[in-house]
């Protein structure tokens, strides 16, 4: 039987890349329910964890597991319960808006799916959109094209690659509800994002990556009180300054 | 032209040469333009070499050449303008969306704009040329000669379809563009009659018909701007050479000079074709197709079949093959009809080793390299295929399925015409032949697919000189004829063994032989599905 705190649970999770470390020992796990903000400068290996965790990438070592099955070992069962959101959207371009939802349908085996994928379309505006192909939409209505599919087969698990890239205003509270609902219903999610914003009003817990390794990890109660602040945006801001900046002397010391 | 748009236009030639340069610098760049500058060198020297020449063309004088060249090149032309007719479609002169945001905006005249596309084109013309001049056979002329005519018939053709292409612009909306239709049709009916003649007729071939046109009156006059860029080819002096160099000059300046006046007319709408061709080259970067639908919206298809999970991967590829390259294949589909006719009226039927080899040359790489409805247009979509929740052997043979259908049925296509057209192909040896033909699809595309994804790499050249792309897909074409004959060779000493070992009939020998290449063909797949299981989609270190 699966317990809930372990509907993601990373174990010295490893990755490298000819040499070069990607990700280094990392560990955590998600609950039903959360959202974790991973935070992060470029090369932190925040997207690198998202691939791997999705079946992507292969790990070099440690596991990874989706809802009680490892990534690694049974990629097929650990894939059935999850959803993926990269940053750049590709879809198919000869194919409709409604095409890849049925597209999914039949991917994930889903045998009765109209009714959902037509729910999904509203609540993403995409209704009129249905028979339009998908290199006609703009960027935002694209990424919502990806999200409505990622959502299909009602994932427990859904990782976001920066999820509001290309949106608008509306589309940006759109899928912060989006994101919220899922994780109401009981799904774990992670975000991974640039956007402090997008933490403080979504995510339960944080965790800062820096050069492949976890820096800190808490929930957002926890990072406002070691820092002090009462301003989540504030807090995460100094967090994350102190952490890169700290690492960046660190290198700049290494180099004398 | 302005003097900052040749500048521009120096130092867009300088960087593509440094471009080239930097190629050479990497050891896989090296490799694959050495292995071009090979396949070059060895076309050189088969059409230096009398008796080998890889054209074929080594039993031609340079008289019957010529008298070849006049007839059959400005048909041949007119054909084009025809087509141009026919698919007038995008901009005629293309200007990328960099090009529009830089120079559309700067202190330029439209008609300089147009120069320094011009002088682009003819930059890159030339070196099209000096390829013609070096693989062109010595009956040809001297290579100054071909290098000459090359390129102004190339920079006719070009002016010539811009020309024909503007004019139906300017023209969009008016009475004249409504006659285009029923002019196509007239010309298709004229087209189908002069075929149905010479197929009712045994001692009139379209050959002789087509050469009966051309030297008419009536043919002469329509075919008078063509006739001169055929007499380039085969001026038999250089005086001679002079004089048509100077008329050819003179068509492409006038031509250039009513380019330059149909553009005020026609402005907005080589905006609007601009962005609609960048667009497709965008999209034929990702793996789809020039030819690929237009339409904004099409009608769903409400349900994907699932079949254990190969019937969306197949599914996605049939939407592919339908509305990106549905002309494609028909256009495919009517070039496989007409080899065995064409083969059959050169007198080199397809049952011949020059035109089996043309055949292979046609199925095993022309049309690969352009009919793409497998892994080789996903590459971007890797991501979405390692994220589903589907065995990696059925999602690599749901993408195979199609592809492999449709070259199968192009190669029937094949297969059918040389039944028609060629009394040696007998129903018996037809149905041998669409027999294998299947197997050998599997193996051609499971080979095709395996390397690109072992060895993922871009689907379009970085224009025209992009040697080490050239060179790569001669090595690789290469690399699977090896494979291909290897399983072919196995199949057939399986064949051969039961032959000898079961008896006299050829039914069990065949069905062996079948089996074998089948087999390979299957075994093929696991290697693909292992190359698809090791693909790393983009190490992004993020």
């Amino acid at each position: 039987m699966l317990g809930k705190e372990q509907m993601i649970k990373v174990t010295n999770f490893s990755k490298q890349y000819k040499g070069f470390t990607a990700v280094k020992n990392l560990s955590f796990s998600v609950e039903p329910g959360q959202i974790l903000g991973l935070l992060g400068p470029n090369g932190a290996g925040k997207t690198t964890t998202l691939r791997t965790l999705c079946g992507i990438i292969p790990p070099s070592s440690g596991s990874l597991l989706v809802a009680g099955h490892d990534v690694a070992q049974a990629p097929i069962e650990a894939k059935k319960n999850l959803g993926y959101i990269p940053d750049d959207p590709r879809l198919f371009d000869t194919m409709t808006v409604w095409e890849h939802l049925a597209f999914t349908a039949a991917a994930y085996r889903l045998g009765d799916f109209e009714k959902d994928a037509e729910a999904l379309l509203a609540s993403f505006e995409l209704t009129h959109k249905r028979d339009t192909l998908v290199h006609n939409l703009s960027r935002g209505m694209r990424q919502k094209v990806a999200i409505a599919c990622a959502f299909l087969h009602d994932p427990k698990v859904i990782l976001f690659d920066e999820p509001l890239t290309g949106l608008d205003p509306q589309g940006i509270r759109g899928i912060q509800q989006a994101i919220r609902d899922r994780a109401q219903a009981g799904a774990a999610i992670i975000i991974s994002s640039h956007l402090l914003s997008l933490f403080e009003n979504l995510c339960t817990h944080i965790m800062v990556l820096n050069l492949g390794e976890c820096r800190r990890f808490g929930t957002m109660e926890d990072l406002l009180s070691e820092v002090g602040h009462t301003d989540s945006t504030s807090a995460l801001e100094e967090v994350y300054f102190s952490i890169t900046q700290a690492s960046d002397q660190t290198s700049e010391g290494a180099g004398v | 032209m302005d003097h900052a748009l040749s500048q521009l236009l120096m130092m867009r030639l300088r960087g593509g040469l440094r471009q080239r340069f930097l190629q050479l610098a990497s050891l896989r760049g090296l490799l694959f333009s050495l292995a071009f500058g090979g396949i070059i060198w060895f076309l050189i020297a088969s059409n230096n070499s009398s008796d080998t020449s890889f054209l074929g063309s080594a039993t031609l004088d340079r008289q019957a050449l010529s008298a070849q060249i006049l007839t059959f090149m400005p048909l041949s032309m007119l054909g084009l303008s025809l087509l141009t007719v026919l698919m007038t479609t995008g901009p005629t002169f293309h200007f990328s969306p960099n090009e529009i945001n830089f120079l559309f905006t700067g202190p330029f005249r439209r008609r300089d704009l147009i120069l320094y596309k011009f002088g682009a084109y003819v930059a890159g013309v030339a070196l099209t040329s000096a390829f013609i001049t070096l693989i062109a056979p010595p009956q040809t002329g001297s290579a100054l000669s071909v290098f000459i005519a090359s390129l102004l018939t190339l920079v006719f053709v070009q002016l010539n379809s811009a020309v024909i292409g503007m004019s139906g612009q300017a023209l969009d909306g008016s009475r004249f563009a409504r006659m285009r239709w029923p002019a196509i049709v007239v010309l298709f009916a004229i087209a189908a009659a002069t075929v149905l003649y010479a197929w009712v007729t045994p001692d009139r071939g379209i050959i002789e018909l087509l050469s009966e046109f051309r030297y008419s009156w009536i043919g002469t006059i329509i075919l008078i701007p063509y006739i001169v860029f055929a007499e380039l080819f085969v001026a038999p002096s250089f005086s001679h050479l002079a004089f048509w160099v100077l008329v050819a000059v003179i068509i492409n300046a006038a031509l250039l000079r009513v380019v330059i006046v149909l553009d005020a007319r026609t402005t907005d709408r080589s905006l609007i074709e601009n962005a609609r061709l960048s667009s497709r080259w965008e999209r034929i970067k990702q793996g789809g197709s020039f030819f690929a639908t237009q339409r904004t919206e099409v009608h769903s298809i409400r349900r994907a079949p699932i079949l254990g999970g190969l019937g969306p991967i197949a599914w996605r590829q049939i939407l592919n093959a339908l509305r990106n390259s549905f002309k494609l294949i028909i256009i495919f589909a009517g070039l496989a009809a007409c080899i065995a006719p064409i083969s059959s009226a050169l007198g080199a039927p397809v049952t011949e080793a020059h035109t089996l080899m043309i055949v292979y040359v046609f199925i095993a790489f022309i049309l690969p390299r352009n009919l793409v409805c497998d892994f080789r247009g996903d590459l971007s979509r890797m991501e979405i295929y390692k994220t589903l929740p589907i065995a990696p052997w059925r999602i690599c043979a749901g993408q195979l399925v199609v592809q492999v259908l449709l070259a199968y049925a192009i190669a029937l296509t094949i297969i059918a015409s040389a039944l028609v057209f060629e009394d040696s192909v007998t129903t018996q040896v037809a149905l041998v032949l669409a027999a294998f033909a299947l197997p050998l699809m599997l193996l051609i595309y499971a080979v095709e697919n395996t390397v690109h994804l072992l060895f993922p790499i871009k689907l379009v050249a970085m224009g025209r000189a992009d040697f080490e792309f050239l060179g790569r897909s001669i090595v690789e074409f290469i690399a699977k004829t090896l494979f291909v004959f290897a399983a072919m060779a196995a199949s057939g000493a399986v064949g051969l063994v039961t032959f000898k070992t079961m008896g006299t009939t050829l039914v069990l020998p065949g069905l062996a032989s079948w089996l074998t290449l089948t087999l390979i063909g299957l075994l093929t797949l696991v290697a693909l599905q292992y190359a698809f299981r090791r693909f790393a989609v983009a190490e992004t270190i993020d």
